[in-house]
């Protein structure tokens, strides 16, 4: 569990009773604690759905505030994509300011590159090995981060290499890699496998529900490591 | 209770439903297009895409006056567009309650402009709410309904995109049954003649006076008392900026309004005795803050709190610092993000039909008057051909003045699209027609309202609610509006695109190019017809294809007299074929025709 900054909650918020010894989440977000989860990607990965899975373990773990924000604009033209959730007893503003986030998910190299500066100092860094050239990168100006998974290994944080497209290819489909990625990042938090599994079955379609259950179980064992 | 997590959009919705909505309408726009969106899926409810903002006004409009509760839903620009009947439906006054909803985009992540939409309430007298987060989205929508029948008068809630695209909790309710009222036949209140219209803005007068006051009484001024060192501290503050204050300043009193049009002074003056320091904080314009001054209370504001973009927690806590206060959560300004990272702003899909005309447009270096639409990305690199997009429907206007103004040397074009034609074109091309100016109109008919996310438009076979309707002909329309030169042109064929420029642009008399291939994304994604393959041999990295900017192509390891080779991505390329149209040495060709 990273080190919790003392955030923001009212005073009446702090003291949780007796709940908390039997409850490992109640504990957690004791004190006014927020978990500030940064999701980030690029348009069509899969980050807004990774983002509802998270909010809806949260949910339904029950007794939390969840709030969420999503990169406004036009994700699905092959943008940048974040996706903020917050979760505590009390939360207030749904965007997390910046140099406050907990985990970052960064589900593209570069764009975990770029996010890297806002993670708080022994907060939580999951980057997918999936590298994504922008069309840009072959005007010139500008150059794409090919070392930018090396760069992110350099010793300063809590980092966490998924190669998620490979094991999202041994349970049997590429597309389940976003699921994967929240497996890594489901260890972290104090929710219960059942609880992500209710949260999964939320936001995929029926008929992938096994194949995704695999996923976050394949991603689950990559976070442990 | 039953409780959702819900984006502020699909809780105006939801607290429109359960106050009986019956009828939507509105064009979609950043940051509201959700709201009608999610209305539609509701039973009971007749939603539809309007063809603009204006439109789906008065639709609404007329459907309050007909009695039943209604509904229509904006951005910023879309109520500039509806401005007229936004400010005389408020002398007016409707039957069935009427809702307005405007969202505005401090920071302006759609683009366009970030203008302040609070003056509207003050322009037009409207009375308006602003919720903070879903939960009070779906409640003031509620209660805007119930305010709007009891002052005979259209309520707006304004949003902020922070509040539209934000989810956070509601507890939501059941559908109240709401009867339609009986309409009558009143003249007097529904024909703005001069001698009903001035004791009309009499009696509009007298309202705002009455709303005052129950703004003043109102629950939704809410004063929150403060704890610990900054308890007397206070701290006047609406809408997106509320939740941006109580996380920079959790201590601080404050008082919350959520009526800010017409202001309850009178609260705040009795606010203002009971504090030792008195803030403002609001986007945008300094709104409340003139008001306040007016009314003879010292307050500080925009000397903290920039004008400018969206006043995010940490801008507050800055602010708040620099005023100087002790607040060590915000005493440096840390980084978001490396800045020294290859941007990755959104580009134009993979076979998108608006790729071949604009490369096209760049080849002959012609000043591009475009308009509003996914086109626009073409404005940045690498195609960068545009000269102007400003609003919806300025393409045909300013190209006909330009023109006027003696043109220029390569040529001159509007360029807009299907949606965009529909909503404001078409009356600019009538005007261009009938003064006898030569212009040139690229209309790209992608078939679909593609920038905002796919909505339909009179071009389509089917409404929002599913029917089967007529699709527009948009060469009849120009045909009718009296344009001779009317030419369709397959945008994949790249030969074809400079051959319909260059005849329009000779053409003596108005000319209009129309495309033909739709949308990829919308209304369902397009597959692959084939796809193309480099042959690394014959490559010469000529760059000739990456003009296009086609987010499938990228530079391969491999390189030629200093510069890469290019390589097609496999798993996305769509066949659209224009790379290998573009390669002079024939390096690309369709896969399996080697
Ligand atoms: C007055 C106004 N209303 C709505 C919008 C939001 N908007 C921007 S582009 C666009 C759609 C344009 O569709 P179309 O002209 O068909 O071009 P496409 O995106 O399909 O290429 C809309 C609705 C706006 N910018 N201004
Ligand atoms: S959404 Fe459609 S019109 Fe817009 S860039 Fe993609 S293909 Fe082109
Ligand atoms: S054919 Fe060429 S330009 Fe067209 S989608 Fe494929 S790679 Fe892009």
């Amino acid at each position: 569990m990273s080190a919790k900054k003392a955030k923001t909650a009212p005073a009446a918020s702090r003291t949780r009773g007796g709940k908390a010894a039997a409850d490992p989440a109640a504990r957690h977000y004791a004190g006014g604690v927020v978990d500030d989860i940064m999701v980030v990607g690029v348009g069509g990965q899969g980050v807004i759905v990774a983002a509802a899975i998270i909010a809806d373990a949260a949910l339904l773990h029950g007794g939390l505030e969840v709030k969420l924000s999503e990169t406004r604009g036009m994700s699905q033209r092959g943008g940048s994509v974040s996706s903020h959730i917050r979760i505590g007893a009390t939360v207030i503003a749904p965007s997390i300011s910046p140099g406050e986030v907990d985990y970052l998910l960064a589900f593209e190299a570069a764009e975990g590159l770029r996010l890297a500066p806002s993670v708080v100092p022994g907060g939580v860094t999951i980057v997918n090995t999936q590298q994504i050239v922008p069309p840009l990168a072959a005007q010139g100006e500008h150059s794409y981060p090919f070392d930018a998974v090396a760069r992110l290994d350099d010793g300063s944080r809590r980092l966490t290499v998924v190669d998620g497209n490979a094991v999202a290819a041994q349970v049997g489909d590429l597309r389940v890699a976003g699921v994967v990625l929240v497996g890594a990042l489901s260890t972290h938090l104090p929710f219960a496998v059942e609880t992500w599994e209710r949260a999964i079955a939320r936001n995929v379609p029926a008929s992938w529900l096994e194949m995704n259950r695999a996923a976050f179980a394949a991603g689950r064992g990559v976070g442990d490591a | 209770m039953d409780t959702h997590l819900m984006l502020g959009n699909e809780a105006v919705a939801r607290g429109a439903w359960e106050a009986g909505v019956q009828v939507a309408a509105a064009y979609p726009g950043t940051p509201s297009t959700e709201i009608v969106a999610n209305l539609a899926k509701y039973d009971g409810v007749y939603a539809e895409w309007s063809t603009n903002e204006k439109v789906g006004y008065e639709v609404a409009f007329g459907a309050a006056v007909g009695g039943v509760r209604a509904l229509t839903a904006m951005k910023s620009a879309g109520a500039s567009v509806a401005a007229d009947p936004l400010i005389s439906s408020v002398y007016t006054g409707i039957c069935g309650g009427l809702v307005v909803i405007v969202a505005g985009d401090p920071g302006m992540s759609s683009g366009m402009t970030e203008q302040d939409d609070r003056y509207f309430g003050r322009i037009s007298n409207m009375p308006m709410l602003e919720p903070a987060d879903s939960q009070e989205c779906h409640d003031f929508t509620r209660l805007a309904f119930a305010l709007s029948e009891t002052y005979d008068v259209p309520v707006m809630v304004r949003l902020s995109i922070q509040t539209a695209h934000q989810k956070s909790l509601v507890r939501v309710g059941e559908r109240d049954a709401v009867a339609r009222r009986d309409p009558g036949r009143h003249a007097d209140k529904y024909c703005l003649l001069p001698k009903f219209s001035r004791p009309l803005h009499a009696s509009l007068l007298a309202r705002v006076a009455r709303l005052r006051d129950y703004a003043e009484a109102s629950p939704l001024t809410r004063v929150e008392p403060g704890t610990g060192a900054f308890a007397r501290i206070g701290v006047v503050t609406s809408g997106a900026a509320y939740i941006s204050a109580r996380e920079a300043l959790p201590g601080a009193t404050f008082l919350k309004l959520g009526i800010v049009h017409p202001l309850p002074l009178e609260a705040i003056k009795r606010f203002a005795a009971t504090v030792e320091r008195l803030f403002v904080v609001e986007e945008l314009e300094p709104y409340l803050e003139e008001q306040i001054l007016a009314a003879g209370v010292a307050v500080e504001g925009k000397q903290w709190f920039s004008p400018l973009g969206e006043l995010t927690p940490v801008r507050v806590g800055r602010g708040f610092y620099a005023a100087g206060l002790d607040l060590p959560r915000w005493a440096q300004q840390k980084a978001a993000e490396d800045d020294s990272v290859i941007p990755r702003p959104p580009v134009l899909c993979t076979g998108c039909p608006h790729r071949g005309m604009a490369t096209a447009m760049k080849k002959l270096d012609l000043d591009v008057h475009g308009d509003i639409g996914c086109y626009d990305l073409t404005s940045l690199p690498p195609v960068s051909h545009m000269h102007a997009a400003v609003e919806m429907g300025a393409s045909i206007p300013m190209e006909q003045g330009f023109t006027r103004a003696g043109g220029s040397k390569k040529g001159s074009l509007a360029v807009i699209g299907d949606s965009t034609f529909l909503h404001s074109g078409l009356t600019g091309l009538l005007n261009a027609v009938h003064q006898r100016t030569n212009v040139t109109v690229l209309i790209q008919d992608n078939s679909i309202t593609a920038m905002t996310g796919g909505q339909t438009n009179p071009g389509n076979e089917k409404t929002l609610a599913g029917a089967q309707t007529k699709p527009v002909d948009l060469a009849g329309i120009c045909r009718a509006l009296g344009v001779e030169h009317i030419v369709t042109v397959d945008p994949y064929d790249y030969e074809a695109c400079l051959e319909a420029l260059k005849a329009g642009l000779a053409c003596d008399g108005p000319a209009v190019i129309i495309t033909n291939r739709p949308c990829m994304l919308f209304p369902r994604k397009v597959g692959a017809d084939g796809i193309y393959e480099v042959d690394a041999e014959l490559c010469n990295a000529c760059q000739q294809c990456m003009k296009l900017g086609c987010p499938s192509m990228h530079h391969a390891a491999a390189v030629f007299k200093k510069r890469h080779k290019v390589d097609i991505d496999a798993s996305t390329c769509t066949g659209c074929s224009l790379c290998a149209q573009l390669c002079t040495p024939g390096a690309i060709k369709k896969a399996g025709d080697a």
